[in-house]
Parts: structure tokens; C-alpha cells; sequence
């Protein structure tokens, strides 16, 4: 086989644009292959600029269609009739779920991924989450610690740019921020509550990849919040506003859609990736492409359902999947709405504009002391707002008097959601359906995956705890729950490749590459040994960045 | 004047025998009601199971009842009438029972089954045909209905649901959006603390609180 080309990346999502750029700027020339279709930065944003009333269904968007056709993804709040050409039809990329369980697989496959539908929230890890299995024997111990991670949080940081304030919290360490957005009347107002009556809490405005100020040829955010319909101002960090014109400016990236990546081809002489086998789900032409360099960021479990399929002698169940454990010990985040309170005395203040982004209470419980009755923690995001018209669904009268009432800007509501860590565990995994096939013929992929007795405990104490805060803040609880969404419904799917210390008990080393093979890394959600509790993405760029260099120097020694 | 118009429309409307003459068109009918041409034009006239003429003068009146005209154009005037019938169509705001399979049966009519139940509930709350009755008459059976309906456990009664497809429809509009409520598309700047005037519009481009009610 010809070796086209020095690396390829699977997938143009958040990681596989980093994986691009990174390789692409070290003098690498790269082949990123995207499975769904082009979407050009700003031309292709076709719904941006839109009102409701230029929609056919105002936005709220055609529910026989997405009962037909978009089942789960319709389940998904950010999934509109203005964002839906974002994500997959179901009924074309179906997925098979173990027998008593369900999973919300929340997907976008197109140029740039989930990078163009992404929360945009953007939190280092500590050390209490790098060293969470070690110290409570759940999974297995990371090889890897804050201080291996940190120069490349500071390194995608400054790239990508993220507002935030720094807090100097050692749960939720601080980044290299731009200036952050203000928290708005009553979330100022429920801060200084809560630090007073709890030192060792602080509600934050969420660190987000948002520009609060211009970073080269993007526009600071305009405050419209509706960041899922794409962004023609380049203010928030994707796939087409950041990496891939980088990547693109070095003239040495090739970039193909519509290109499915069946399987990674194996050398067993030389013991080493040797390429792709890619279907064009367009014309139905198989191609072939070789590369002394893999890169899967095809996202967790698409990455892992790659290895699953890259049978061979050498690798019969699964690529790099010596030690069996492909697949196993997958997570996402257990949330849900652990309150809601109407928040008085602030009713002759507003805001103005759009804040992309809401507050955070980073994880306070079994820190440096075991204060809660399970093990690691939950952080919670959420944020106050003023009631519009929508809120008239649920409320009586008609006539002129109510046409008048709707007008008004309603009453201060504040929620907090909480996401407790998911633990590791060998039983939540991804298979190979036995039976089913995808619609290109090849083994569907098999999610098992239920929220555990740990999960839904921290869960009881984030509600209590809650409802405990909004209360010494003034507020009037109308509402909690303690029990998880259905698993993927944080969109915080991750594992199924994990970093270990172990071959025999892990899929990657501690430089997110392959034990088994070692010009194959897997730098997406999959390569994640806890989940930790908060958002995992800009983890995944840094470990993408880090193991884009070693990578290069393995290759510049000539080890690869 | 516009109301009497719509007060002899209804009347004979009600009569079995005059009903197919009387409001035989949508064309028509718009004249009897004292309609905007356009605002029916927007409406998929019977096809596919869409609305009949009675339930399309039905939707008309909710529609007024609920958003009139005031300082701004109400919900007929903006079209919210067609904009519901597509809306029951297509089941939206869980109006629909759950398709069963990738082919629409034959007589399937969407949500329209809520707008049948509601036809029924104010004709029996009205002790008469609704659209016969006076227009005062028809805002106090509409608003007792409705004080019933948003008193009362049942979640899915027709009325919250046909009554959140009016609001959508008329709150989503043009008019509804940017006259009656404000809109702005590119706010440019985030102030996190102001005064609120008293004669306050909410935005209706504030797109978490449209979300989160």
C-alpha cells in the first residue's frame, strides 16, 4: 500500500480538528476523513439569520417528522427546526440498545461535528479527578495527572479562547481566560447567598468558548445565544471557526466528506496501523488509504465501534483490544433538573442581550473530606431568567387582559442541574450487535448502559442540596428531581478505550495511544478512564494536542 | 361592522341545511368573517385531513378570543388561524397521538381529534353550537372553559393544548414577535443589570426563556 499520506484523522469534530491542526502545523500532511457532508463555515449556516415566522413550523419544527425520523435526536433541547440540518436522522444511523435499557445517543455527523452543536462549556480537571480510580478503586488508576495535562490546557486555551473567572478553585482549576461574562442581578445576588452561608461553594459564570473579545478573524460574541444554527461571526469555538482554517492555511491538510470509515487496516509484520478502508455512503465506492499515522476522533463510541469492526488474525475481537477491555467501562454524566425557585424582590430589574451561557457550582462534596454518602461528586449548571411568553401556555385567561399580562416580562426563575460523575463500570459497554445491521451492511453497534446506585445517591444530596441554596438565597422551590435522565442524556458519552498503566487492562497508554499498536491513538471521549463531573471537551482538545506532539516526536525519532 | 358579520356567519353556520352554501369556501368565508384575504390563503384548504369549514371558523374565533386585537393586531389578523391547522396536522405540541409507522393510515387527521374535542366541550358548555352564540356569550364560556381547564389536574386537556398552539402561532408571528413582544436578532452586547421600565415588552427573542417557559 502507498502511504498517500503522513497521518490520517477519522472524524472534523472538536478533536479530530485539533488532531488536524496540530499534525498539519508540525509539517505532517494529513487526510481527515469526515463521514457526512460539507458544511462551509457561514455560507452553509442556512437557518442563522432566520425568524420564527420565516420557519414553516415557527421553529418548533415538524413533529410527525421527528416522530418518524429524528425520535431521539427531537429529545435533545437544542434540536429545533432551526438547528435540526445539525444532527443525524435516526432512522438512517440506527443503533442497537441492550434488552431492558435505553440510550439517548445524541449525534452530528457533518464537517466540524458536534463542534457546531456543542454546550460550549470549557472546565479543566483536577487532580481529584485524575486520581479518583486510584483513590477509590473504581476503574482503573489514569496514567496520567494535572500537571501532565495543564501545559496543554493553557495551550488550546489560548487558541480557542474561553471566557471565564478564575475563582482559584482547586476542584475546578483555573484556565488562561478571557475576561468573563457577568452574572446577571439575581445570580449575583444568589453568589454572595451561598458563599456566605457556605465558604467552600461558588457559583461562577460558566467558563465558556465564547469570545468576549476579537482572536484572530473571529468576532467577539454577539449575545444572540443561539450558537447551534452556526456561527457566522466565528465567535464560538468549532471545527470551521478555529482548527480547520488553521489547518488549513498550512496547505498540507486533504479533507474528504461523505466518507465512512469501515475499518482500520492492520500490518501484522510490521505491527502497525497501515491505513483506512473508506466507504463514500454517497456513490457506495470503497477506497483504500494508507498513512504512517492514525488518528481516531470519530467521537467515543463511533472511535470504539471503529475498533470493534477492525477484526483480523492478529486482532480478532477488535483492534488494540488485546486485553478485551475495548468497549467496556462507558460513562456519560447522571443529570437532571435538581431544582427550580422563584426568585423574588428583583422584579424592576432586567437584562439585556443573550448570554450564551449560564453559572456553575463546582464540585464541593468528598474533596478533601468524605462529606456525602457516595462516592466522588456532582456539580451543578443552571442559571436565572425571566419568564416570556411561553410561560402563558401554562396559565389561564383569555381575551385582552391576558393578551396584556403576556406582554409584561414575567417573575425571576432560577434552576440549578446537577451532573454527578458516572463511574467506571465493566458492565456499561459497547458490542457488536450480533444480529442487526446498519443500513451500510456492517454490525451495528450494541449500547448497555445504566446509571448506578452511586449516581442516583449523589443525585438525592445535589437535589437537597439545591433546594438548601435557592433558599438561603431567598428563593420560593417549586420544583426537583432526583432521578437521572435516561443515559446520554448530558451528552457527555464517554470511554470504551481507556488509558491505563496495564496492557492487559487498558486499551491506550498514558500518551492516548494504542498499547497494542503504537502509530494508533484514539484522542476523543473515547480514551477517558473516569468522567469526572464536569464538561469533558476541552479535556479531550488538550489530551488531543499532547498527543498530536508526542506522536511527531515519535516520528521525528524515527521510534514510529 | 366586522362583529355582526362573524355573529350571522355563526348563525348560519349553524343551520345544517345552509351550511355547505352559507360557508362553502374559504374565500367566502373570509368576506363573512371579515377577514385579511391572506390571512386564509396561508391555509391548506381540506387536504390531507386539514380542517373543515366549521372547524376553520371555529379556530378563527378561539383564535380572537384568546389574542385580540388591541393596540396591536390580534391572532386572526396575523394568520395564527392557518398556522394551527398545520400545526394539528402535524402534531405539534404532542397534539398527535405517536405514529405507529413510516406511513400516514388513510383518515388520519393529526391532532385534529383535540380540536374535535374542544368543538364538543364549548358546544356543551354553551348548551347550543358556540359559534351561534353572541360574542359575549362565547368569551364567557370560552373563559370558564379555559379557568377549568388551567384549574384542574389533567395535563393534556385539548384546551391547554390547543390553546398553546394559538399562542405559538400568534407569539411567533411577525406582528406577535416584534410588535406585541420584541425581537432582536443581534443583540451585540450583554448588560446583565438593568432597570425595568414599567410598561415593559418581553423579547421574544430571548431563546431560554422562550424554552423554559
Amino acid at each position: 500500500m502507498s502511504m498517500d499520506f503522513d497521518a490520517i484523522v477519522v472524524g472534523s469534530g472538536i478533536t479530530g480538528g485539533w488532531a488536524a491542526k496540530e499534525l498539519t502545523e508540525k509539517g505532517l500532511k494529513v487526510l481527515m476523513i469526515e463521514r457526512g457532508r460539507m458544511i462551509e463555515h457561514g455560507t452553509d449556516y442556512v437557518t442563522e439569520t432566520k425568524a420564527p415566522w420565516e420557519m414553516e413550523f415557527r421553529g418548533e419544527g415538524d413533529a410527525e417528522l421527528y416522530a418518524r425520523e429524528y425520535p431521539v435526536q427531537r429529545l435533545n433541547r437544542h434540536f429545533t427546526e432551526f438547528t435540526q440540518n445539525h444532527f443525524v436522522n435516526d432512522k438512517d444511523n440506527p443503533y442497537a440498545v441492550a434488552e431492558g435499557t435505553q440510550f439517548n445517543w445524541w449525534r452530528s455527523y457533518q464537517m466540524g461535528g458536534r463542534s457546531l452543536t456543542w454546550g460550549r462549556q470549557s472546565y479543566r480537571w483536577s487532580d481529584y479527578d485524575f486520581g479518583a480510580n486510584k483513590a477509590d478503586g473504581y476503574g482503573t488508576d489514569w496514567p496520567i495527572r494535572y500537571a501532565d495535562v495543564a501545559p496543554w490546557y493553557d495551550h488550546v486555551e489560548d487558541f480557542i479562547g474561553v471566557s471565564g473567572a478564575a475563582e482559584g478553585l482547586p476542584s475546578l482549576p483555573d484556565g488562561k481566560f478571557l475576561p468573563p461574562m457577568a452574572l446577571n442581578v439575581v445570580e449575583q445576588h444568589v453568589r454572595q447567598a451561598i458563599a456566605q452561608k457556605w465558604p467552600d461553594r461558588c457559583l461562577t459564570v460558566g467558563r465558556t468558548a465564547n469570545l468576549t473579545a476579537p482572536k484572530e478573524g473571529r468576532a467577539p460574541c454577539q449575545y444572540r445565544s443561539i450558537c447551534a444554527r452556526g456561527c457566522s461571526y466565528g465567535a464560538y469555538f468549532s471545527t470551521q471557526s478555529s482548527t480547520l482554517p488553521a489547518a488549513k492555511k498550512t496547505g498540507r491538510l486533504t479533507v474528504i466528506t461523505d466518507s465512512l470509515v469501515e475499518a482500520v487496516d492492520y500490518d501484522p509484520v510490521r505491527k502497525k496501523a497501515s491505513g483506512v478502508r473508506v466507504l463514500n455512503v454517497k456513490t457506495g465506492a470503497r477506497t483504500r488509504y494508507g498513512a504512517r499515522l492514525v488518528f481516531l476522533n470519530a467521537s467515543a463510541f463511533n472511535s470504539v465501534h471503529i475498533l470493534l469492526r477492525s477484526r483480523s488474525d492478529a486482532f480478532p475481537n477488535g483492534l488494540a483490544n488485546s486485553s478485551g477491555v475495548l468497549g467496556t467501562h462507558i460513562m456519560d454524566h447522571a443529570s437532571t433538573l435538581s431544582t427550580m425557585a422563584i426568585m423574588p424582590g428583583f422584579d424592576d430589574r432586567t437584562s439585556f442581550g443573550n448570554r450564551p451561557t449560564g453559572v456553575v457550582i463546582p464540585r464541593f462534596r468528598n474533596l478533601d473530606r468524605k462529606d456525602g454518602d457516595f462516592t466522588r461528586g456532582y456539580s451543578y449548571q443552571g442559571g436565572a431568567l425571566q419568564s416570556g411568553w411561553t410561560a402563558a401556555k401554562r396559565s389561564a385567561g383569555i381575551g385582552k387582559d391576558f393578551k396584556a399580562a403576556t406582554r409584561k416580562v414575567g417573575p425571576w426563575r432560577m434552576v440549578f442541574v446537577g451532573f454527578a460523575e458516572s463511574l467506571p463500570r465493566a458492565t456499561n459497554r459497547l458490542t457488536l450487535d450480533p444480529v442487526k445491521l446498519d443500513p451500510q451492511g456492517l454490525p451495528m453497534l450494541n449500547i448497555h448502559f445504566a446509571h448506578g446506585d452511586n449516581e442516583r445517591r449523589a443525585l438525592t444530596d445535589a437535589k437537597k442540596e439545591a433546594a438548601a441554596m435557592m433558599e438561603a438565597a431567598g428563593g420560593h422551590v417549586i420544583m426537583g428531581f432526583d432521578e437521572p435522565g435516561i443515559g446520554g442524556s448530558a451528552i457527555h458519552e464517554m470511554g470504551g478505550a481507556r488509558m491505563g498503566h496495564d496492557p492487559q487492562s487498558s486499551v491506550l497508554n498514558r500518551w492516548s495511544q494504542a498499547h497494542d499498536v503504537p502509530n494508533l491513538f484514539v484522542t476523543d471521549g473515547a480514551q477517558m478512564s473516569s468522567s469526572a463531573c464536569q464538561n469533558p471537551s476541552l479535556t479531550y482538545m488538550a489530551l488531543t494536542a499532547r498527543a498530536c506532539d508526542h506522536a511527531v516526536t515519535l516520528m521525528k525519532e524515527g521510534t514510529l | 361592522m366586522a362583529e355582526s358579520q362573524i355573529g350571522d356567519a355563526a348563525t348560519a353556520a349553524a343551520s345544517p341545511v345552509d351550511r355547505r352554501q352559507v360557508v362553502g369556501g374559504a374565500a367566502i368565508l373570509g368576506v363573512l368573517v371579515g377577514l385579511p384575504l391572506y390571512a386564509w390563503q396561508q391555509v391548506r384548504v381540506g387536504a390531507e385531513g386539514g380542517a373543515s369549514d366549521s372547524e376553520k371558523l371555529l379556530l378563527a374565533r378561539l383564535s380572537d378570543l384568546v389574542i385580540p386585537t388591541t393596540d396591536t393586531p390580534g391572532a386572526v389578523a396575523v394568520g395564527v388561524p392557518a398556522f394551527v391547522e398545520l400545526a394539528l396536522l402535524h402534531g405539534l405540541d404532542e397534539t398527535a397521538p405517536p405514529v405507529s409507522g413510516p406511513v400516514r393510515m388513510a383518515g388520519y387527521r393529526g391532532g385534529f381529534p383535540v380540536l374535535e374535542q374542544v368543538a364538543r366541550d364549548l358546544n356543551r358548555e354553551g348548551a347550543g353550537d358556540f359559534l351561534s352564540l353572541r360574542h359575549d356569550r362565547q368569551h364567557a364560556v370560552l373563559a370558564a372553559y379555559d379557568a377549568d381547564a388551567f384549574g384542574g389536574e389533567r395535563q393534556d386537556h385539548p384546551w391547554k393544548k390547543l390553546k398553546a398552539l394559538i399562542l405559538t402561532g400568534y407569539y411567533t408571528s411577525e406582528v406577535g414577535a416584534s410588535r406585541e413582544l420584541q425581537y432582536e436578532l443581534v443583540p451585540g452586547r450583554w448588560e446583565p443589570d438593568l432597570p425595568l421600565p414599567p410598561n415593559n415588552r418581553s423579547w421574544s427573542s430571548d431563546w431560554t426563556a422562550v424554552d423554559f417557559g
